[in-house]
């Protein structure tokens, strides 16, 4: 492999694995809070790009997309918090009915693919670029070609699992998230509004997912089920960097991406199973992930 | 004698209205498209319908013999529930023939059930091979085709090909279609003393080539062979990684919806197997025709057109055998004078070839300002 064809690889790599590590993230702090996983966080990603397209399409500038896309994810996130999963928690006892919430979140994610289905159809589109267009959408770095929005959404993945490690151990709003996650009764005896702070954490997942949603739209072809491919691969990066902070899920979500284009380049007739399969080895070894604590934490 | 011949006239007419009762019937076919699942498919299944539905609007427009009606079913790109479904369209809703569908697992799971039930299935726009092939000498065979064969459109693909290029690289899906034209492109290639120079191949599910494309690119592929459901990503690659080969693709790249996705000016040039041509007059009103009617709904021109086509030719059949399955077959196989909008000849059929599209039909397309037209050897 020369140089030039390894910068590219990994700059695919990364680029893809940002888009792992924004669902990551999503899923990690609404499980944090809430104990649950959304199964329907892929189909936000999906009508998130769908929604970015429509604006794009429309004529939209490109701030006013994003505005857009942002507060139909926050209310979708709050949606989801108060229907599928907060009546489904607090009424469900201890035992199977404690996981109502996964068949919930997968049929509240359904349901968007349904609605995307309607309005789009079942078809494949590329979202138009958002930031140029023709020749313009590339540039070149260390000889390799990279879109704009592989840039755009590599930094996204930095900049806001930053941003999410800095609101979780250094803000009032981080340390009701940890309360909140340690024990919920503990934490509205504290005073900590729990239910407030669980809806806050859907909507900031919903928030990650849209940001992924929007740039992914025109790096791959979308589709109104392409979530839940995109889930599992966010779940497959949670596995490598472990289930405790953002600096963990981003390095678990790029180097799912990284070994995900290795592994196409090196052997593309295997190349989608290559990566999962480094993963089960990898959770052999080291079941808690890159950064998970190794015993139950007993604070 | 004015009662007898009163009596004469009451009888006659009683004779006259059970006649006409008895010659015209209601014919019901079972329809079995993939109408959901992944897109690429749904493409196909989509755009079969519109066309057989065009074709019933006509017949019923036309004052028909029989009142012929269709039930639609979504099988969802599914064998076992296009088993399921065909089952029922045995078993409920009784219809004496069916036309589908477009995934060859689900045909070859649902023809020997049709061939059983003796009931005549007219299978597209499934293009795995051997498919008619399997039944063919079962005397009678109740399993007719309207489709392109795909092996028809690989030889046609690599005649043009090594006569042009000298290095040829192939991608392909790993589904069981990529699968499928790996090992006949490789034959093909084989039969006539050419090897391919590189061969890569993605997921159904990959969401980025770009590895792939550098590869090929790095083995001084001229021409790239696209066996792929999702081309787009095949085109983005290109653009990043400053590569531009030939492409040549299976009839799948001359859907509507595929330069929608990668662009009319990236695509303009790729070539693929068709079996209509829009310079035709018959085929050129077919395609004002169905523009007119469904708009941007209407994508695909060929695959509409032998949708269209394929019900015509099962319209005519039902005319002249009615509702009974084994007289619809016999009349589907002796099928003659047929002027069909694609390259399906006047007879389609013969006891030993129940396929409506033969090889010599089969000619290459061109994209060009975004139309796809015969390429001019």
């Amino acid at each position: 492999m020369i140089a030039t064809d390894l910068v590219q690889v990994l700059l695919s790599g990364i680029a893809l694995g940002s888009v792992y590590t924004l669902l990551a993230m999503g899923l990690f702090l609404t499980y944090a809070t809430s104990r649950a996983l959304n199964f329907g966080q892929g189909d936000f990603l999906a009508l998130a790009a769908f929604l970015g397209m429509a604006g794009m399409l429309a004529g939209m500038p490109l701030i006013a997309v994003v505005i857009g896309v942002a507060i139909c994810m926050a209310a979708l996130g709050m949606l989801i918090e108060r229907f599928a999963v907060r009546r489904i928690i607090s009424r469900s006892k201890a035992g199977a009915a404690h996981l109502g919430w996964i068949l919930s979140t997968l049929g509240f994610g359904m349901m968007l693919q349904n609605v995307i289905a309607l309005a789009w159809g079942k078809s494949r589109y590329y979202s138009p670029p958002l930031f140029s267009s023709g020749e313009k959408q590339l540039v070149s770095l260390f000889g390799a070609g990279v879109f704009l929005e592989e840039l755009a959404i590599g930094a996204a993945a930095l900049v806001l699992a930053g941003t999410m490690y800095v609101l979780l151990y250094r803000s009032d709003w981080g340390r009701r998230v940890a309360a909140v996650s340690f024990d919920r009764h503990t934490a509205m005896l504290l005073g900590i509004d729990v239910k407030r702070t669980v809806m806050w954490s859907y909507v900031v997942m919903a928030l990650l997912t849209g940001a992924a949603g929007l740039l992914v739209g025109p790096l791959s072809s979308i589709q109104s089920h392409m979530g839940m491919l995109f889930l599992l691969k966010a779940f497959a990066a949670i596995s490598i960097g472990g289930f405790t902070n953002p600096a963990g899920l981003l390095i678990g979500g790029i180097a799912f991406g990284v070994i995900e284009s290795l592994s196409n380049y090196v052997d593309s007739t295997f190349g989608d199973l290559y990566p999962f399969i480094i993963v089960l080895l990898f959770l052999i070894v080291r079941p808690m992930g890159l950064f998970g604590e190794r015993k139950t934490d007993v604070r | 004698m004015n009662v007898k011949r009163g009596i004469g006239w009451v009888i006659g007419i009683a004779i006259l209205a059970l006649s006409a009762q008895a010659v015209a019937e209601n014919v019901k076919v079972g329809v079995v498209q993939a109408l959901s699942g992944p897109p690429a498919i749904v493409d196909f299944g989509e755009s079969y319908l519109q066309g057989i539905e065009a074709a019933l609007r006509e017949y019923k427009a036309a004052r028909p013999k029989h009142e012929v009606e269709i039930v639609t079913y979504n099988d969802e790109a599914n064998p076992q529930r296009a088993v399921s479904l065909v089952q029922r369209l045995i078993s409920n809703d009784r219809v004496s023939a069916v036309i589908g569908t477009v995934n060859a697992a689900s045909v070859v799971a649902f023809s020997p059930i049709l061939q059983q039930a003796q009931i005549p299935v007219l299978i597209g726009p499934s293009t795995a091979t051997d498919i008619t092939a399997r039944f063919i000498a079962q005397k009678p065979s109740y399993v007719f085709r309207c489709s392109m064969v795909e092996n028809h459109m690989i030889d046609a693909v690599l005649d043009w090909a090594i006569k042009r290029y000298k290095k040829i690289g192939l991608i392909h899906t790993t589904s069981g279609y990529g699968m499928f034209a790996l090992a006949e492109i490789q034959k093909g290639m084989a039969q006539r003393n050419v090897q391919l120079v590189a061969v890569e191949s993605g997921a159904p599910t990959v969401t980025d080539m770009t590895p792939q494309i550098l590869k090929l690119k790095n083995a001084g592929v001229e021409l790239l062979l696209v066996y792929h459901d999702s081309p787009e990503l095949i085109y983005r690659a290109f653009q990043k990684v400053d590569y531009k080969p030939a492409v040549a693709a299976s009839w799948g790249l001359s859907s509507k919806m595929t330069v929608n996705v990668i662009g009319k000016d990236a695509i303009e040039g790729a070539v693929m197997a068709q079996a209509l041509d829009l310079n035709n007059a018959k085929a050129k009103g077919f395609d004002e025709m169905m523009t007119r009617a469904l708009g941007d709904k209407y994508r695909w021109p060929v695959v509409a057109a032998l949708g269209y086509d394929a019900m015509r030719i099962m319209l005519g059949a039902i005319d002249r055998a009615g509702a009974n399955a084994a007289r619809i077959r016999d009349a589907l196989e002796s099928t003659e004078g047929f002027a069909a909008v694609s390259g399906i000849p006047a007879k389609p059929f013969s006891a030993t070839d129940h396929e409506c599209v033969d090889p010599s039909q089969v000619f290459m397309g061109v994209w060009r300002g975004g139309r796809v037209v015969k390429l001019d050897n």
